[in-house]
């Protein structure tokens, strides 16, 4: 897509997002109210003008989202899937996994040096939050045995 | 969904492990309030006092924000095997709730012991044309809407506890909600409100050194600290009392007999010489309600405080 | 000189060294690692000193305090990731000069501005801490809200080039400010019923994700299998020449003032002291638009200006009872402990305590040059080493474990991460994200200074500027909205005037 149709996008969108947040500010009672409306409603008006400005002369010149749309999406894929196995797994078991299947996933086929790593680098994330902050962490369905 | 039967399972397993080894391994304590503040503080002392009573290591938990809403609401999701409990200050449980909507009230909680408690005070600077708590009062009513207070934030306890004098009075006069009693203590000393309204530790120094006028506590009896404050009980305001204490409580459902163990370690440890050494030195008094006694304290606060937060239109 | 000799007694005392050197070296530790802030570290470590010297407990205080926030900059030269919220403003050209491998020089730049602004800070308190901490008595509500508002005007310097974009980024962080109970008048504003966003949007949740998963991504599209070479990364040879030195020297000079200055407000932190300070270095600097490019002025403005806060915002906490920000009031609540009444009697009655203190605030900003320069580029540098495939799920575990432990719930995860989600493609819109965290940052204290300001004037506006302070600040505002369009204007007449 062309850097003049996102921006035009990008305007609609916020000039949407501004509206929405104004009308949901309509329902708080007094000056509570009045600054999020007015905040609301600028954003709407400086996304407007940025898809007017846009229309009238944005460039029309290609520009990527993404540089490389498939490592973009594995990489969103599983991050997303980690941090929904972090509460199931528990923090130290859903880490590792990521840590190990992440790097496959994008490419690098050096088991040995990937376990080696994602090891070392467990061990030092334990000593210090677990080890030395005692810091309570997530532990999924381990913590009842 | 699945998380929510992980956790019932996790419910069912964690209460059938027997109690006679109460503690085995580290509580956790919820501080629904920020680091360094006086909740903080004084839970971070009773734990590591509590730490060899019990025999267990103490980890402390900030979970601050939303008047101590937020550390609660999120305390309701602590399991009930004793080894998660919460320090708090009255307000979040008696106060929030009348504002705003909470997933708790009063009796969401195994009630445990109070630990301390205090007064809050108002003071003024020394020019103010008021030398008692009773001319106080009568230069207030005299001139409604003339003077500001600093107060710790909007319908926060400190609030109630002014309003209820200034309601049975018919004062009027402006709140000025601060973050808390430094920053409002800030205020006052730059001459940017009238009123200091908070705590009593903060403000101490300055009482001491003539610098702020302490004419009024809002606990029923004075306080030591501050001769020249009267108490309600002497201006006739004796049911107008509003204190703010602390307390430990645990989630609902937790074992009886860990509770006992809990009340008893909390007994020694606040009556401690260490204890009330530190609290005498932030202006606060042991204070040790436990069990169902603490229950109906907390009830009743509650009720007292839903008439005021009514009648100011706070209510939710 | 009795005092002074009792102060070096104790200082120098073995555990006081120890305090302040093991201190210090966790404190940088903590601040690289994104998520982990001085705070946590000192409050979980505090109780442990309850039954020691209180300067011990004072000392691992000050090392933590000021090694973290040079060590905030670690990660953000490095990677991009803020490791403090502090930090931000040592991404903007920190990072660039990185990627021209000029990391080892950018970190020691900031290491000696962390240092430089460190030692000026604790100076500061030493020779004026209860005289400063009297004049911010004079700041109410109506001055914060300009000192906001003096914040807000320096967006003008970080917009980048589509001032439109500028102005949008800046108004949606005002309205994430917004977000939770409203102090004011407690009604809930956007929490669409949700306990957690009560407490507001979590601003290290927000900037973990806005800075540091962008990255991440970029580090995944690239799949690099191999790892920079140490000799790529040009760690030996990295000497701050004189000429360098002489030149950051009005840098260092600037932005310990502003640091200190913002530090003694109660309420404005290092993260403010930070833009401020970048965005001052940025108007005054001859060639303002090197800047986000990779200027080291950049670095050590930044840098410079958040270490000299630290000190600085002690000095009301010590000198009034007052704690201006959370690592004050963990200071307070450990003198409290060990039976000691802070207010302003403290400096009397305790002179050799906060001398002592004060002491090791400037020992432990001089100990960064030592633990921070070492550390640094021996340790946390060779990271760089690992192939990037390797580095993408060890950031991401590094931000989820950081983030988690901030307020211990899972959903700041999806925030952290729908937050940087949306970060990456706002950047690949050429949408600044500087102002958004801006916004974010100075909102909440704009809107409650200006109705408190409101409330005590019964609703008069005009005592916003009647003010003597106010109205000082205010002039400063416009003068810094208007700088940098007077400098275009006249550089455009200069333009047409030569051939």
């Amino acid at each position: 897509m062309t850097a003049r149709g996102q921006d035009m996008i990008l305007g609609l969108l916020f000039a949407g997002l501004g509206l929405a947040a104004a009308w949901q500010a309509t329902g708080y009672r007094g000056a509570s109210g009045t600054y999020p409306q007015v905040l609301g409603l600028s954003l709407a008006g400086l996304g407007l003008l940025l898809a007017l400005k846009s229309l009238w002369r944005g460039a029309r010149v290609p520009r990527p989202l993404v540089d490389h749309p498939g490592r973009v999406a594995v990489t969103v894929a599983i991050g997303a899937g980690y941090l929904a196995l972090v509460p199931v797994l528990g923090f130290y078991a859903a880490s590792a996994l990521v840590a190990v299947v992440l790097p496959v996933a994008l490419g690098f086929r050096r088991p040995l040096y990937t376990l080696l790593a994602a090891a070392g680098f467990m061990a030092v994330v334990w000593l210090v939050f677990t080890g030395l902050l005692a810091k309570p962490l997530p532990t999924g369905f381990w913590s009842g045995w | 969904m699945k998380t929510l039967m992980l956790g019932a399972a996790a419910l069912v397993l964690g209460t059938t492990v027997a109690q006679a080894d109460y503690p085995e391994r580290p509580i956790e304590i919820t501080v629904p309030a920020p680091a360094g503040g006086g909740t903080d503080t004084s839970a971070r002392m009773l734990a590591t006092l509590l730490e060899g009573e019990l025999g267990t290591s103490i980890a402390i938990l900030n979970a601050a924000g939303g008047g101590g809403s937020v550390g609660v609401t999120q305390f309701m999701q602590a399991r009930n095997d004793g080894y998660s409990l919460l320090a708090t200050w009255n307000s979040p449980i008696t106060t929030v709730p009348q504002m705003q909507p909470t997933a708790y009230a009063p009796d969401s909680f195994v009630p445990v012991a109070s630990t301390s408690q205090t007064a809050y005070t108002l003071c003024v600077a020394p020019a103010f044309p008021a030398e008692t708590g009773e001319e106080f009062l009568a230069e207030l009513a005299a001139n409604p809407g003339r003077y500001t207070y600093g107060n710790d934030g909007i319908g926060g306890t400190m609030q109630l506890a002014a309003e209820r004098i200034f309601q049975a009075r018919g004062i009027e006069t402006i709140a000025v909600p601060f973050g808390g009693a430094g920053e409002t203590l800030q205020n006052f000393l730059g001459g940017h409100v009238d009123i200091y309204g908070g705590s009593i530790s903060p403000v101490l120094p300055y009482a001491q050194s003539g610098e702020a006028k302490c004419l009024i506590v809002t606990s029923a009896a004075a306080v030591p600290a501050l001769p020249q404050a009267s108490g309600l009980e002497a201006l006739g305001l004796g049911d107008k009392e509003t204190l703010l204490w602390r307390m430990v409580l645990a989630p609902a459902g937790t074992d009886q007999a860990i509770v006992d163990r809990l009340i008893a370690a909390l007994e020694t440890t606040v009556n401690s010489p260490q204890y009330t050494e530190f609290l005498a030195g932030v202006g606060e008094v042991p204070n040790v309600v436990t069990g169902p006694a603490l229950g109906e304290r907390l009830q009743g606060e509650f009720d007292a405080l839903a008439e005021v937060a009514q009648s100011l239109g706070l209510a939710q | 000189m009795d005092l002074l000799t009792q102060i070096a007694g104790s200082v120098f005392s073995l555990g006081s060294v120890a305090a302040m050197l093991g201190a210090s070296l966790l404190g940088v530790l903590i601040g690289a690692l994104p998520g982990l802030n001085p705070v946590m570290a000192i409050a979980l470590l505090l109780p442990l000193t309850y039954s020691m010297e209180p300067l011990i407990a004072l000392g691992m205080v000050a090392g933590i305090y000021n090694g973290s926030m040079y060590g905030g900059a670690i990660p953000a030269i490095l990677m991009r990731i803020p490791g403090t919220p502090a930090a931000i403003a040592t991404t903007f050209d920190g990072f660039p000069m990185t990627q021209r491998g000029e990391a080892a020089r950018a970190l020691k730049i900031a290491c000696w501005s962390s240092a430089i602004g460190g030692t000026a800070s604790a100076l500061a308190l030493m020779t004026m801490g209860p005289l400063l901490a009297r004049a911010t008595l004079h700041f109410g509500p109506a001055e914060y809200f300009w000192i906001a508002m003096f914040g807000m005007a320096s967006i003008g310097v970080l917009v980048g080039d589509d001032a439109l974009k500028g102005l949008m980024a800046a108004v949606l962080g005002l309205l994430l400010g917004t977000v939770g109970l409203d102090n004011l008048s407690g009604i809930p504003r956007y929490t669409f019923g949700e306990p957690w966003l009560l407490g507001g949007l979590d601003l290290v949740v927000i900037l973990v994700g806005l800075y540091a998963l962008p990255p991440v991504i970029a580090l995944a599209e690239q799949a690099d299998l191999k790892g920079l070479s140490a000799a790529a990364l040009k760690l030996g040879r990295a000497r701050l020449g004189w000429a360098e030195i002489r030149g950051l020297i009005p840098t260092w000079l600037r932005s310990s003032f502003i640091g200190i200055g913002v530090g003694i407000l109660p309420g404005a932190g290092g993260n403010i002291a930070a833009f401020l300070s970048y965005s001052a270095a940025k108007s005054a600097s001859p060639d303002p638009d090197s800047f986000g490019k990779g200027n080291p002025q950049g670095v050590a403005a930044a840098e410079c200006g958040n270490n000299a806060d630290n000190a600085a915002s002690m000095i009301p906490a010590l000198a009034l009872g007052i704690p201006g920000n959370v690592v004050a009031a963990l200071v307070l609540g450990a003198l409290l402990i060990h039976g000691l009444q802070p207010g302003p009697q403290l400096f009397h009655q305790n002179p050799a305590l906060v001398g002592g203190f004060m002491a090791q605030m400037l020992i432990t900003s001089l100990l960064i040059l030592l633990v921070g320069g070492a550390a640094a580029t021996r340790v946390f540098a060779q990271v760089q080493r690992l192939p990037g495939v390797l580095m993408v799920p060890m950031i991401l575990v590094l931000m989820a474990v950081g983030v988690y432990v901030i307020n211990g719930r899972v959903v700041d995860l999806w925030v952290m991460f729908a937050a940087g989600l949306a970060g990456y493609v706002l950047e690949k819109l050429a949408f600044p994200l500087a102002p958004v965290v801006l916004g974010l940052i100075l909102g909440p204290m704009a809107e409650q200074s200006v109705r408190r300001a409101l409330l005590i004037s019964r609703g008069d506006a005009t005592e916003l500027l009647t003010r003597p302070i106010s109205a000082v600040i205010a002039v400063a505002t416009l003068a810094l909205i208007l700088w940098p369009i007077l400098r275009a204007w006249q550089r455009r007449r200069h333009g047409a005037k030569a051939p």
